[in-house]
């Protein structure tokens, strides 16, 4: 059984009374400990599917089994639970919360879900130093650069050890040799921890670096 | 598939739908006119008009209006009741057909003839299809809550007050203790319900109050204009009617009570959503504390002690020193970047740029602003209620001065008790009373030789009367309560003019400078009595009873006798110090021509006590022919009336407090916008939406905590500024010399909790919009 087991999703949004459609009905699996890309051309719903697969959209239609449980049937706070637990998320901002320190920011999950706050701090900062931050613990986001602030992202999407990591073109805002590191990162991380990735990137390059590559198109996913 | 032949279609739909839907308001008001109509013809015109003037401010107006109704069928003969039947028929029939109207008017899901699109036979997405409006189950709950509430409230207090079949505590404790059963019911029940629901619930919550909690306030209200369900109901509701009418208006009573259960009802649905939304019942609030503290930040030393000189020295003279302060902090800063940036213009740059970074966002501003808010209605509240409280306490001090606390009488043809001893024997022994004394009571003219006056003339008996008022303390230094039984003793400054001696019986005489006076009975007077008499202790005044003096041939002849003031006295209130005058008993007894006594005064040990001890001393005697009255039955008016002003007061003034509830409301809502991208982000990682609730409304609570504890140190320390170095008042016009103040600590605690759950309950409208903001609206790329 597969990981992840998407069928028959449908996602429209409706601008001035017209439709447009996303996702026409999109099937695909996931396996365990895979690292996948997805391309596809700017507004083709990359960001859209991505975020159908962490529950954070809700689709028309369609369903997702995830290890077996099928996900759209769980309540909103069922939902909630669910990415805290299994999904871990990098998008192209690192949409780190201001008021904290990195140390904070990469506990927060963990806090969420009630872990003890010294135990939830500790794990925190066994990951920044693991992704090369230990100097930068108690600084806010405003005073890192973007490459640091996509480390500290990184490492607060894996503090909870999540089954599934989702990142939205997580080198989007960086430059390339930083890009290169933070993809360098997110293979040493499906490598070390065996952790299920799916990467969006607009970068072909990168994207050709990886096992598996898809490409979204017309609202469906093919084979890229 | 066209969206051109959409648009045309949806157009087609809508034509006829507003046609019906402007027919329907044509009918409702046609109906509604004609409801008036038939008002006007039963004449209750006036008064249902008036009252709907005052429906403006509140629902109250509306049960006026009800009432005002009523009051008009009942003044018609009841044989032909003169209510326009065919106008109310007609009126309510056009009202119920404009409903209809409407109802149908409403559109109905229009199957449209489109080809069907790619998603046609997919699952829908199932917490769409497994959406529900309503559940019985939430709806008994709160039914649960608001009815049960109401009956816990009625059977307890009449289980706890009722003497016969319950325990026969003081009804007002009484009430206390099952409004906060009640109280606790309607929370439990609500929270039950919402957190069953994992939704707030608002239709079944509506429905509930409406319908099934309105009847019983409705009942109460509505009781007295029925006699005839009065006499059958009524005396089922006798514990709960008396609590009312302790102050004065009873519905208002009923209606803040019930409001006070709606507000449990709401707070218990809005806790059972928040703690249980997650699924299980999460009562933990660690992380949303943590991160609501970093949002808000009120716990700032600077702030709470900037706040606190704003409310205890007024806006103006600290914001001058905040200023002055400012300007010479930004003097030397800039001083200090020039000469930086004189030795290196990168180090005067960064220094800039720290500078600017302290300045204060719009938010920061607004969260002060509504602490200095709350803080102030709290601060209102407190110095307000603290005065009035003070006021009271002191007219309360002054009446029980003066007053006994239970008096028992007899039912006779001359109101006499002969067996005066024996009643004070009997009563003497029960529990609670420390005092009796016998009293006789009359009204005489007393004349002086400049003046005249009508008072109250009280027989008391000087070695007893101490135990039971505060008398003998009031007597002004220069007299002496025991002259009055002792006359000799009294002491005569200036001798009278020479006059013809009247009295024969004046054998004894006082030997002064001047020459003799006669020896004559003692009697005190209060210090404006004598002021207006223009006599002082020693002095020769004349008492005439209008009554006393037997029959003549022309009727009752008046009876006069001279006495002699043998001290006077200030109680602090007016009204006795203008209208009493106090002479022995033996004395009284011969001048009023009573035997033994009017009746017999006691004092208690526990003023809020005195209804209980009324009725033990009235059952000590038996009963009939004596009745015993206590201090609150003979003040009553007096004090409902302070009663109800105070509530209204307080009402009043907690207003205040909601004006700042609106600033919480401005504040809560403008972090929530600025917030968005925070809560998407939450969101994603997991927080659940009961979570971000909690987030934004522990924002809202610490601003309220933090209003509360500003309002709560600047109130006492206004009060005890007024307390210490006194507000002086005029006593020639208030007959006080300084403003009164009582810090009662149940009524300023109660004013902080009133301010903190005001200010729960006005950050409950932002939170629940932060929860619905959709993770994905802020997570798009910048």
């Amino acid at each position: 059984m597969a990981l992840v087991e998407i069928r028959d999703v449908f996602k429209s949004y409706w601008l001035h009374g017209k439709r447009i459609d996303v996702l026409s009905g999109v099937s695909l699996d996931i396996e365990r400990g895979e690292l996948v890309s997805l391309v596809g051309a700017s507004g083709a719903g990359k960001s859209t599917f991505l975020h159908v697969l962490g529950t954070l959209d809700a689709p028309v239609a369609g369903s997702l089994h995830f290890d077996g449980t099928s996900v759209f049937e769980l309540s909103d706070a069922g939902l909630a639970r669910f990415r805290n637990r299994t999904i871990g998320f990098v998008f192209q901002s690192h949409f780190l919360l201001p008021e904290f320190t990195a140390l904070e920011n990469v506990a927060m999950p963990a806090l969420v879900q009630r872990v003890d706050r010294a135990a939830a701090l500790a794990q925190a900062r066994a990951l920044l130093e693991r992704v090369g931050l230990g100097a930068r613990l108690d600084h806010r986001p405003g005073e890192l650069s973007g490459g640091e602030a996509q480390r500290v992202a990184l490492a607060r999407a894996l503090v909870l050890q999540p089954a599934l990591l989702l990142a939205d073109e997580p080198t989007g805002n960086l430059d390339p040799a930083t890009g290169e590191g933070i993809h360098q990162l997110l293979r040493e991380v499906n490598r070390d921890l065996g952790i299920t990735m799916v990467v969006v990137t607009h970068n072909e390059v990168l994207a050709r670096s990886m096992p598996r590559q898809l490409r979204l198109q017309a609202g469906k996913v093919l084979r890229a | 598939m066209n969206s051109d032949t959409a648009t045309l279609a949806l157009s087609e739909v809508e034509r006829p739908r507003w046609a019906l839907r402007a027919a329907a308001v044509l009918l409702l008001s046609v109906g509604a006119g004609l409801l008036l109509l038939a008002v006007r013809q039963a004449g209750a015109g006036d008064g249902l008009f008036s009252a709907l003037a005052l429906l403006a401010p509140g629902w109250g107006g509306l049960v006026q209006a009800g009432l005002g109704l009523l009051r008009a069928a009942h003044r018609a003969p009841p044989v032909a009741l003169a209510l326009p039947w065919r106008w109310i028929l007609a009126g309510a029939v056009g009202w119920c057909l404009g409903w209809a109207l409407l109802a149908f008017s409403i559109p109905k899901a229009q199957a449209k003839d489109e080809a069907p699109s790619a998603a046609a036979d997919s699952p829908l997405y199932p917490p769409l299809a497994a959406w529900r409006d309503f559940s019985p189950a939430t709806f008994a709950a709160y039914a649960v809550a608001i009815l049960g509430g109401e009956v816990v409230l009625v059977l307890l207090q009449t289980f706890l007050a009722s003497g016969a079949r319950g325990l026969g505590m003081a009804a007002p404790s009484a009430f206390v203790l099952s409004l906060l059963a009640a109280v606790l019911v309607a929370f439990a029940a609500g929270a039950f319900g919402a957190a069953r629901a994992r939704r707030l619930a608002a239709p079944e919550a509506t429905i509930a109050v409406l319908y099934l909690g309105t009847p019983l306030p409705v009942l109460l209200t509505l009781l007295p204009n029925f006699p005839r369900a009065a006499l059958w109901v009524g005396y089922r509701f006798r514990e709960i009617t008396y609590v009312a009418e302790l102050i004065g208006r009873p519905e208002i009573a009923y209606w803040l009570t019930f409001t006070l259960l709606v507000v449990a009802l709401a707070l218990g649905i809005l806790s059972g959503f928040v703690a249980g939304g997650s699924g299980t019942l999460d009562l933990s609030t660690g992380f949303e504390l943590f991160v609501a503290a970093r949002h808000v930040q009120v716990f700032r030393p600077r702030l709470l002690f900037g706040g606190l000189l704003v409310l205890l020295l007024g806006v103006v003279p600290p914001l001058l020193v905040l200023a002055v302060l400012r300007a010479a902090d930004a003097a030397v800063e800039r001083t200090r970047i020039r000469a930086l940036g004189l030795k290196d213009p990168m180090l005067a740059a960064a220094a800039q740029r720290a500078w600017a970074e302290k300045a204060q966002t719009a938010t920061a501003m607004m969260t002060a602003l509504s602490v200095g808010g709350v803080g102030v209605g709290v601060m209102a509240l407190i110095i307000v209620l603290s005065v009035m409280s003070g006021f009271e306490a002191d007219l309360q001090t002054k009446i029980l001065g003066t007053n006994a606390h239970v008096v028992v009488l007899k039912y006779t043809d001359n109101g006499a008790m002969p067996e005066y001893a024996e009643v004070v024997k009997k009563v003497e022994g029960l529990r609670g009373v420390i005092g009796v004394t016998p009293f006789i009571f009359g009204q005489v003219m007393i004349a002086s030789e400049g003046n005249v006056d009508g008072t109250i003339i009280k027989g008391i008996d000087p070695a007893s009367v101490g135990s039971v008022t505060d008398l003998p303390k009031n007597v002004l230094p220069g007299g002496n309560i025991d002259w009055l039984t002792q006359p000799n003793s009294i002491p005569v400054h200036r001798p009278a003019r020479p006059r013809a001696a009247t009295d024969a019986d004046d054998e004894v005489v006082h030997h002064t400078p001047g020459g003799t006076e006669p020896v004559l009975p003692g009697i005190l007077l209060g210090r404006e009595l004598a002021a207006s008499l223009r006599v002082l202790v020693g002095d020769r005044v004349t008492a005439v009873s209008p009554l006393g003096g037997g029959m003549g041939p022309t009727g009752p002849v008046p009876r006069s006798r001279a006495f002699r003031v043998a001290g006077i006295f200030y109680t602090g209130m007016y009204e006795y110090d203008s209208k009493f005058a106090y002479i022995s008993l033996g004395e009284a007894q011969s001048f009023l021509d009573v035997k033994g006594a009017t009746g017999v005064e006691l004092k208690v040990a526990d003023v809020d006590d005195a209804r209980r001890i009324s009725g033990a001393a009235l059952q000590a005697l038996d009963g009939y022919p004596y009745r015993t009255k206590d201090w609150g039955e003979m003040n009553r008016n007096l004090f409902s009336a302070l009663r109800l002003e105070k509530l209204m007061m307080g009402i009043i003034l907690t207003i205040i407090v909601i004006v700042a509830a609106g600033l919480i409301v401005a504040t809560v809502t403008m972090l929530v916008l600025e917030k968005r991208k925070e809560i998407s982000v939450l969101k994603a990682l997991g927080v659940p939406d009961s979570g971000v609730v909690k987030i934004f409304l522990a924002e809202g609570l610490q601003i309220g905590l933090a209003g509360g504890l500003l309002g709560l140190l600047s109130g006492l320390a206004w009060c005890l500024f007024i307390e210490k170095v006194g507000l002086r008042m005029d006593p020639q016009v208030y007959y006080i010399h300084s403003l009164p103040v009582k810090v009662e600590p149940l009524q300023t605690a109660l004013a902080v909790v009133i301010a903190v759950l005001v200010s729960y309950l006005a950050s409950v409208f932002p939170a629940l919009r932060a929860a619905q903001v959709e993770p994905v609206e802020g997570l798009k790329a910048e």
